[in-house]
C-alpha cells in the first residue's frame, strides 16, 4: 500500500531530513512513526501524501508511483488518502456537516452521496448531534473528530495522521485513537506520527522509530521505547487506564452502534469502481517494481 | 449547474471582500479601454473623412478619356520641383477603388455597376511639402486632358496630421494602462488567494483538482475585466451620442458619423479584450502564487 525505497530527502538549504529510508506498509496495517522532534516523521508523512518529492529514491502510494507522478495527477491520488493534522485544519466559517461534506463536494461527488455518507461518518465519530455546530463551539477533541470524519468520508485506502493527538489531553486522545482503530478495522491502512508514549504502548501496533533521518527500529507490536524484553513493563496499566476502561457516555454508545452499522454498510458504487481502478493500477505498479 | 453557482458565488464573495482593490482594478481596465475606444473612434472618423488622401497624396487630377499620352503627362508633372511622386490610377483600378469607397452606399454602387465607364482614370500626386500644394492644383487645371482637379481641404489636412500624431500617443498610453490593469487585476487575485489560503490548502488535501481550485479565481479576474470593459464601452458610446451635435457644430467640415456596425463590432472587440486582460492578470497571479502552485 505504501512503499518507500531508499528514500533520501534534502530540503532547500541542505537540511537532510531523511537518509536512505525504506519502508513497506501493507494493506490494512496500523503503523506508528515515533521519534523526537525533527527526526523526520513529518517529512515521511509529507512524502506519503505526495506533498513533497524525495530527493532520491522511489515512492509508491496506493499502487501509484508517487515519486514520478506529475503534479496535476496528485489531486486524484489524494482522494485515496485521508489526512489528519495536529491543528485540525477546519474551516471556521463552515459547520461540522459542511466541513465534512466539503471533502466530497470539492471532488465533485453527487449530492445523494453527500447526503448519505456525511451522516454515516459523523455517527462513526460520535458527532451526529453536533453536525450544525461551528468549530469554535466544539472542544479540541471534538474538532479533531470532525477532522477525522473529513479524512475518512471519502473512504480512503490510506489514512495519514501527523500527531493527531498532539494538542489533546490524554483522555480525549484515547477517544481519537478508538476512532482511528475502528477506521483501521474497516481495512484502511493507517500511518500515524506521534510523540504519545501512552498511546503507542497501549495499542501495540507496528512501530517505526526514526532518528536523525534514519530508521533505527521497525518492530511489529512494539512499544514507544525499545526495551530488551517483548513484555510490557509493569507501569503500563497505571499509564493508560482509559483505553481499557471505556466510559459509557452517549457518544461512546453511539459510536459502538455506528461501528456495527458500518460493518454492514453497502459500499457505494463510485467508491467500489475506484477501488477496482486502484487494484488494476496497483498490479501494474507491482509489476514495474 | 451547482458548479456554476459555486464559481460565480465564490468570485462575487471574493470581490466583495476586497471591494476597494477590485474597484481600482476595474477603473484601470475602464480608463485603458475607454482610451482604446476613443482612439478607434477618432481613427475611424479621420479615415472616413480622408480615405482619399492616404499615403500623403494631396492632389488628384481626373483625366479625360480622350487623353492619349498619359505617360507623357505623368512624366511632365513628375518633373515639377514641388512634386514628389505621381501615381497613375487606371480606369479599372478607379472602378475597384470606388466600389470599396462606396461600399455602404447602394445608390452609388448601383450607378457604378450600371456603367463603370463614367469613372475616370486619374493621377494622384504627392507634393514635396505636404502643406503646400495649391500651386500644383492650379497648374494641373491648365493642362489639356485634365477634367477636374481636387485637393485635400485644410480640415482634412489637419485631421490627418492630428490622427497620425495622436494615434501613436494614445496607443502607447493604452498599452501602458493595459499593463497597469493587468497588474492590478493580478493583485486582486493575489489578495483573494491569500484570504482563502486555508481553504485552498484543505481543498488540495482532500483531492480537489487544480482546475477546481483555480477556476473561481480565473473567473473573478475575467469578471473584473468584463465589468471594466462594459463600463468603458457604455461611457464611450454614451459620450459619443450625447456630445455628437455639439462637437459636430464645432467642426462642420469633418463628418463625425460612424456606422452602427463599426460601433457594435469594436464594442465587442473591446469587451473581449477586457475579459482577456482579466484572464491574463489572474493567470499571472495564479502561476506565481505559492498557495495555488502544487
Amino acid at each position: 500500500m505504501i512503499r518507500l525505497e531508499n528514500v533520501t530527502k534534502v530540503y532547500d538549504g541542505g537540511v537532510v531530513a531523511l537518509k536512505d529510508v525504506s519502508i513497506d506498509v501493507t494493506k490494512g496495517e496500523f503503523v506508528f512513526l515515533v521519534g523526537p522532534s525533527g527526526s523526520g516523521k513529518s517529512t515521511l508523512i509529507r512524502l506519503m501524501m505526495r506533498e513533497e518529492r524525495p530527493t532520491n529514491g522511489e515512492i509508491w502510494i496506493a499502487g501509484k508511483h508517487a515519486s514520478k507522478m506529475p503534479n496535476w495527477k496528485v489531486a486524484h491520488l489524494r482522494r485515496s488518502i485521508g489526512t489528519v493534522f495536529q491543528d485540525f485544519k477546519l474551516l471556521p466559517s463552515k459547520t461540522v456537516f459542511e466541513n465534512v461534506s466539503y471533502a466530497l463536494e470539492v471532488t465533485g461527488r453527487p449530492r445523494h452521496i453527500v447526503r448519505t455518507q456525511v451522516p454515516q461518518v459523523l455517527k462513526l465519530v460520535g458527532l451526529s448531534a453536533k453536525s450544525d455546530r461551528y468549530p469554535r463551539q466544539l472542544s479540541g477533541g471534538e474538532q479533531q473528530r470532525v477532522s477525522v470524519a473529513r479524512a475518512f468520508v471519502n473512504r480512503p485506502l490510506i489514512l495519514l495522521a501527523d500527531e493527531p493527538t498532539g494538542n489533546l489531553d490524554p483522555g480525549t486522545s484515547v477517544g481519537i485513537m478508538k476512532i482511528l482503530d475502528r477506521i483501521n478495522r474497516t481495512g484502511t491502512t493507517v500511518v500515524m506520527a506521534t510523540h504519545d508514549h501512552a498511546i503507542v504502548d497501549a495499542m501495540r501496533r507496528r512501530v517505526i522509530q526514526v532518528e536523525r533521518g534514519r530508521i533505527v527500529r521497525d518492530q511489529s507490536r512494539g512499544a514507544y521505547e525499545q526495551r530488551a524484553g517483548a513484555e510490557t513493563p509493569a507501569r503500563k496499566p497505571a499509564d493508560q487506564p482509559a483505553v481499557s476502561e471505556p466510559e459509557p457516555s452517549r457518544a461512546e454508545r453511539e459510536l459502538a452502534q455506528a461501528e456495527a452499522e458500518l460493518a454492514e454498510l453497502p459500499i457505494d458504487e463510485s467508491f467500489a469502481s475506484e477501488e477496482e481502478d486502484f487494484e488494476s493500477e496497483a498490479g501494474g505498479g507491482q509489476a514495474a517494481v | 449547474m451547482s458548479r456554476l453557482q459555486y464559481v460565480f458565488g465564490e468570485a462575487l464573495r471574493n470581490m466583495g471582500r476586497n471591494a476597494l482593490v477590485v474597484l481600482g482594478a476595474v477603473l484601470a481596465v475602464f480608463v485603458s479601454l475607454f482610451l482604446v475606444f476613443g482612439t478607434l473612434m477618432f481613427g475611424e472618423i479621420a479615415n472616413n473623412n480622408a480615405a482619399q488622401w492616404s499615403d500623403d497624396v494631396r492632389v488628384e487630377a481626373f483625366l479625360s478619356d480622350d487623353l492619349r499620352n498619359v505617360s507623357g503627362l505623368q512624366e511632365q508633372i513628375s518633373g515639377w520641383s514641388d512634386v514628389e511622386e505621381v501615381t497613375f490610377v487606371s480606369k479599372p483600378e478607379a472602378v475597384e477603388n470606388a466600389r470599396v469607397l462606396f461600399a455602404d452606399n447602394e445608390a452609388i454602387l448601383d450607378l457604378i455597376e450600371e456603367d463603370p465607364s463614367f469613372i475616370p482614370a486619374s493621377l494622384r500626386i504627392r507634393p514635396t511639402d505636404l502643406q503646400d500644394y495649391d500651386g500644383i492644383a492650379t497648374r494641373l487645371e491648365a493642362q489639356p486632358g485634365v477634367l477636374r482637379v481636387i485637393s485635400a481641404g485644410d480640415a482634412v489636412n489637419q485631421l490627418i496630421s492630428l490622427r497620425d500624431g495622436l494615434q501613436v500617443f494614445s496607443w502607447a498610453l493604452a498599452v501602458a494602462l493595459g499593463a497597469a490593469a493587468i497588474a492590478l487585476i493580478a493583485n486582486t487575485i493575489h489578495m483573494a488567494v491569500y484570504a482563502r489560503r486555508e481553504e485552498i490548502e484543505i481543498m488540495k488535501l482532500v483531492g480537489a483538482s487544480n482546475w477546481y481550485v483555480r477556476v473561481p479565481f480565473l473567473f473573478e479576474g475575467m469578471l473584473e475585466g468584463l465589468i471594466g470593459a462594459l463600463v468603458a464601452v457604455s461611457v464611450g458610446i454614451a459620450s459619443y451620442r450625447l456630445g455628437f451635435d455639439q462637437i459636430q457644430g464645432l467642426v462642420p467640415l469633418i463628418d463625425l458619423t460612424v456606422s452602427p456596425e463599426f460601433l457594435l463590432q469594436r464594442s465587442i472587440v473591446i469587451v473581449l479584450f477586457g475579459v482577456a486582460v482579466g484572464a491574463v492578470g489572474s493567470a499571472i497571479s495564479l502561476t506565481v502564487h505559492r498557495y495555488i502552485r502544487t
